[in-house]
């Protein structure tokens, strides 16, 4: 008697948790990514079906050759959320120069001094600065939308292969 | 010879991949994130409340009704006004969020576009989306209420503890009793509206004859009625009252004279001249409900009694 009690109790609860809460569905570009929601993993997407309670949620996403996605979203009381995450993809360059003795920084941050370097950029636009004995001789954005090598000279537009 | 071999490899290996390793430029140790917003989109797929509320009519049913939806203990803004004929289940169509889902602070308030009706509220817990079914409210007609004062027909004085009842044909559907302040009120169900054999009874607690009146509520639910009761100022000193049931009130005193009217218990008759055996008086006589004529007839002397108007109250009931 107990137990169907417990049992009846339990499915009563379960029904209310599922009525009060959204159908959740999610979508990634890449497909096929581990998606964590509040540090639990979720599966693998496309997710659907799923269930959240309205209130504030932490997505992350983290694939492999993609910049890592965090997103804090306060969901609002609704029948379903259907969530779209681009990943941003990390590209391999190179970036290479036959100019001596300078520095360059990428996003004032990342700096390097050699003639020819492997870099993983992010996509989209970078801020690349040159120095010379310490002092800026050029700053140009760049923008990484393929794996490229570029060809640094100075005080000119870079030129990619 | 062979450990020669093996050295010679290795030396071919580092030098080969040192200037590979220089030919290919070295690796950035870190990813170089450029902080960019990722794209993302949201989409809410909202949903929507269906209302039902089944509407019970009890005797008559409104022509049209007046049905306002609040929310979340607003009842100044309504979420929804319909105006509808009487529906027999009442639909309406919310949008999501804007029911309280946790306490019902939620109300349907239902206003008949009909005096004969009162308006009524029906209290509700709400829910996100989706079918909410009611239960079934019924809509009566509104009460039927009669109010006034008693007082005494002879000096216009307030008589409290009057017993008034309210009877469609001999059934008693109602019974009150006047306060100190000789104020009194009945209500009935509004069923009784066009019950043509309603009327009010008054002062069966009193020595007079009780006063009885025809309702009519067929134009309006409440009436506002005093009633007078007891011999009128009309009737002088000394009054008295008849005893029992079907006293002969006759044209002369002798035997054989016409009988004009067979009174009932408690009738007054204002005593004018008497003989031995008869007394000589008038009575007042209602015609056309509210008009009263006095009659003036012989009466047997042992079929009246002098009444005490310092007490009115029968004794059984009232001490």
């Amino acid at each position: 008697m107990k137990l169907i009690l417990h049992y009846a109790i339990g499915t009563i609860f379960s029904l209310s948790l599922l009525f009060s809460q959204i159908r959740l569905d999610v979508n990634t570009i890449p497909k096929k990514v581990d998606i964590y929601l509040d540090g639990m993993k979720l599966g693998s997407s496309p997710i659907r079906d799923e269930r959240i309670s309205p209130g504030v949620h932490k997505f992350e996403i983290t694939k492999k050759g993609y910049a890592p996605l965090s997103y804090d979203l306060l969901v609002n009381p609704a029948q379903a959320i259907e969530l779209d995450f681009f990943l941003n993809p990390i590209y391999d360059c190179k970036f290479k120069t036959e100019e001596k003795g300078l520095v360059f920084e990428l996003n004032g941050e990342h700096r390097w001094d050699v003639e020819l370097v492997r870099l993983r950029l992010e996509a989209g636009d970078h801020l690349l600065r040159v120095f010379k004995i310490g002092e800026i001789i050029d700053e140009q954005t760049i923008r990484v939308d393929q794996p490229r090598k570029f060809n640094y000279f100075l005080r000119q537009p870079l030129d990619s292969d | 010879m062979k450990k020669f071999k093996i050295i010679n490899i290795a030396l071919f290996i580092l030098l080969f991949g040192s200037g590979c390793s220089s030919f290919r430029g070295s690796l950035y140790p870190e990813i170089i994130y450029n902080k960019r917003q990722p794209l993302i989109s949201v989409t809410y797929e909202y949903g929507e409340i269906e209302l039902i509320l089944p509407i019970r009519y009890d005797a008559a049913v409104p022509e049209n009704i007046l049905f306002k939806v609040f929310g979340q203990g607003d009842t100044l803004h309504p979420i929804i006004t319909i105006l509808q004929e009487a529906p027999r289940d009442f639909l309406a169509y919310l949008p999501q969020g804007v029911l309280d889902v946790q306490n019902n602070t939620n109300l349907i308030k239902i206003i008949p576009q009909d005096k004969n009706f009162d308006p009524v509220e029906v209290r509700f817990k709400g829910i996100n989306f989706g079918r909410l079914y009611l239960p079934p409210k019924t809509i009566r007609i509104g009460q039927l209420i009669v109010s006034g004062s008693t007082r005494l027909n002879n000096n216009d004085s307030i008589i409290s503890g009057v017993d008034i009842s309210i009877q469609n044909f001999d059934n008693v559907i109602y019974t009150t009793r006047s306060n100190e302040r000789g104020f009194y009120q009945l209500a009935i169900p509004g069923e009784y509206k066009f019950a043509e054999h309603l009327r009010i009874v008054a002062g069966e607690n009193l020595i007079f004859k009780p006063f009885i009146k025809k309702l009519d509520f067929s134009n309006n639910r409440k009436i506002k009625l005093d009633i007078g009761i007891g011999p009128s100022e009309d009737m002088a000193e000394p009054i008295y009252l008849t005893n029992k049931e079907n006293v002969h009130f006759r044209d002369g005193p002798e035997i054989g004279a016409k009988t004009l009217f067979l009174l009932e218990e408690g009738e007054p008759i204002s005593v004018d001249k008497l003989t031995l055996s008869e007394y000589y008086g008038s009575i007042e006589v209602q015609i056309n409900q509210n008009e009263l004529v006095k009659m003036e007839g012989w009466i047997n002397r042992k079929d009246l009694r002098l009444i005490n108007m310092r007490n009115i109250y029968r004794l059984s009931i009232k001490d």
